[in-house]
């Protein structure tokens, strides 16, 4: 549930405010969608680690459709009751096609362990946007589907959601002053008939952006990014949740070079990672990850080519 | 008993003799030492694949003494009884020192798990040197040392070699002409009161060693053979099938070796279905990238890893 805690509004901060001018209260900015609330802070610190060899190749065949072509290879974790980790090589395959058109995207993944994730995003009028979201596996009741409605008004957004199984959830983020959003959010799961309620705030700066969570499920996420300069980004990340007392801090950093982004995090878990993306040549990029668990004792690299 | 596999003469080719001149048989050249004589193909064949995240460095403390440090962390199998492959992570770290002298070459190197590892060689004379090694671990009677006497002459070379565990072993390695060499060999295990003999032969072409063909047979049922040619400077190709007469085993395999400015790049195939490369390329000085893959489809095993040699 976890894009259905407690909106949070954006606020945006305006050039002309740094001189303690006047807030001109009617004309906020419109404030982050809901799911990208903590968008920054995730992209340093939820990096794509992976183990083995990855290799995804991107075609375009015009400028609206791409296919994309995936391998994965390598260990892959299989549960198992000692503490201790067992791996088992494994490989997939995964087949991708993309539409994308300035009111309409559409797309498409088969794997080939039998599932199918398929995703639209169709803007219907400047201000209502709807997406829908489905996954469809060869497994009985694992197939589950998601559709959202989305209305952007001058400084709020509001969404709805329906799930199958009868999930429904809705949001609310609004602009309180251009650098601060504040929001909320409620749902209600169907099938173990549970709801829930959250609240989340945003606070941001062109240098700065902390946000906050609360939800009643439990989880209680606050997150800190700073932006030290245009290539150098540091963020820190706090999540608590208060039934089952499970604490995890992490602190991570970006470096975004000429030919390279380099992206490293540590955790209270013990668990020390990074990644480095390097740009070979044009449309060629070349991984490898890293990922130490130092209380698990588990260790997992790997390296990757990316075409297109 | 991979250190006793029959002599193999290694012929050297003389430039002069390809025209069909009258072969010098008194002035043949010295051939290959003994563990050597597959080495072209072994330089192709077989790099030093890994799974996980390498990490080599080594230091020169001065011009004769170097010291090295290695980590190797990753999934490493675990013998099970079912025909599946299971792997569990771990991590190791290597010591290392050398000391190189033109007389005397003494190498250690000792590992996490307990295991030490040292090796000595020294030429008391310019044909006569001696060579010692010694693997001893934390198990008992596991650890194993040898002895090797090597006498070099004009156009042969011979060995006596004496192990723990009262192994004994000579071989003989001659020079038939400039091209050919043959050899044999007669090993001892006292343990097991096993006693075997082996042949071998080896066919080289030029100095430059453009192509290099060479076969072993030996006693406990091994028959190895291989040819390695040299297309070009930077390329060379290499081929290999080995044959165990007593437990009817074969793998044959075909590899290549490219050289390229900044980096080297093997590869091979394998006929129990493996394919694996193995590419090394020189980022700046002193600093080395390696990445390795090894893909069994028949094992549906598969192994990649990346990492770093800093000199």
């Amino acid at each position: 549930m976890a894009d259905l805690l407690p909106p949070l509004t954006a606020a945006q901060v305006d050039d002309k405010t740094k001189v303690d001018e006047k807030v001109d209260y009617s004309n906020l900015p419109s404030p982050v969608p809901y799911e990208e609330l903590h968008r920054e802070a995730f992209m340093s610190l939820k990096a794509d680690n992976f183990e083995g060899l990855r290799f995804d190749f991107t075609k375009a065949l015009n400028q609206k459709f791409s296919l994309s072509h995936s391998v994965m290879m390598g260990p892959t974790e299989v549960p198992s009751q000692s503490a201790e980790t067992i791996k088992i090589p494994t490989a997939h395959y995964e087949f991708g096609a993309n539409y994308f058109e300035p009111k309409l995207m559409l797309i498409g993944r088969v794997m080939t362990d039998g599932r199918l994730n398929a995703r639209l995003k169709a803007d219907l009028t400047d201000k209502l946007i709807v997406k829908a979201n489905a996954q469809i596996t060869n497994e009985p009741h694992l197939s589950h589907a998601m559709f959202n409605f989305d209305y952007m008004g001058s400084d709020y957004r509001a969404q709805l959601q329906l799930g199958n199984s009868a999930l429904i959830g809705a949001t609310y983020i609004q602009s309180v002053t251009n650098r601060l959003s504040l929001g909320g959010e409620v749902f209600w799961a169907g099938v173990p008939r549970k709801s829930g309620i959250g609240y989340a705030a945003r606070y941001e700066s062109d240098k700065m952006v902390a946000t906050a969570q609360v939800a009643s499920t439990g989880a209680v996420v606050m997150n800190y990014v700073q932006k030290i300069s245009e290539k150098v980004s540091l963020a820190t990340d706090f999540m608590f949740n208060y039934f089952s007392r499970d604490v995890t801090a992490s602190v991570g950093y970006d470096y975004i070079l000429r030919q390279s982004r380099v992206r490293g995090k540590i955790d209270s878990n013990g668990v020390a990672s990074a990644l480095v993306e390097e740009r070979l040549s044009m449309g060629l990029n070349f991984l490898l990850s890293a990922e130490l668990d130092h209380k698990k004792k588990d260790y997992k690299f790997g390296f990757g080519l990316t075409v297109g | 008993m991979a250190g006793f596999p029959p002599p193999i003469f290694t012929p050297q080719v003389d430039v002069k003799t390809k025209i069909g001149e009258k072969v010098d048989y008194s002035n043949l050249p010295c051939p290959l030492i003994y563990e050597e004589l597959h080495r072209e193909a072994y330089m192709s064949l077989k790099p030093e694949l890994f799974e996980g995240f390498r990490f080599d460095y080594n230091k020169m403390v001065n011009e004769k003494f170097f010291v090295t440090h290695s980590v190797l962390m990753g999934p490493t199998e675990v013998p099970t009884q079912h025909s599946e492959v299971i792997k569990i992570p771990t991590a190791s770290y290597d010591f290392g020192a050398i000391f190189v002298d033109p007389k005397l070459m003494l190498l250690g190197r000792v590992t996490t798990d307990g295991r030490l590892n040292a090796r000595g060689k020294c030429d008391l004379t310019e044909n006569f040197s001696i060579k010692g090694t010694a693997q001893l671990t934390n198990e008992e009677h596991m650890s194993q040392g040898q002895l090797t006497f090597d006498y070099k002459g004009s156009d042969y070379r011979t060995q006596l070699q004496v192990g723990n565990g009262s192994i004994y072993g000579a071989n003989y390695i001659q020079h038939v002409t400039p091209h050919l060499s043959l050899g044999g060999e007669v090993f001892w295990i006292g343990q097991n009161r096993k006693s075997g003999v082996g042949y071998t032969a080896r066919y080289e072409t030029d100095k430059m060693c453009h192509q290099v063909a060479s076969g072993q047979v030996s006693s406990n049922g091994l028959a190895v053979m291989n040819y390695v040619q040299k297309v070009t400077e930077k390329l060379s190709l290499a081929t290999d099938f080995i044959y165990n007469y007593i437990s009817k085993d074969v793998t044959a395999s075909v590899g290549y070796d490219r050289m390229f400015k900044q980096s080297r790049l093997r590869g091979k195939i394998d006929s129990n279905g493996v394919v694996a490369a193995y590419l090394e390329e020189q980022l700046s000085a002193g600093l080395r990238l390696l990445l390795s893959a090894e893909v069994d489809h028949v094992k549906k095993d598969y192994k990649f890893g990346f990492g770093v040699n800093v000199s």
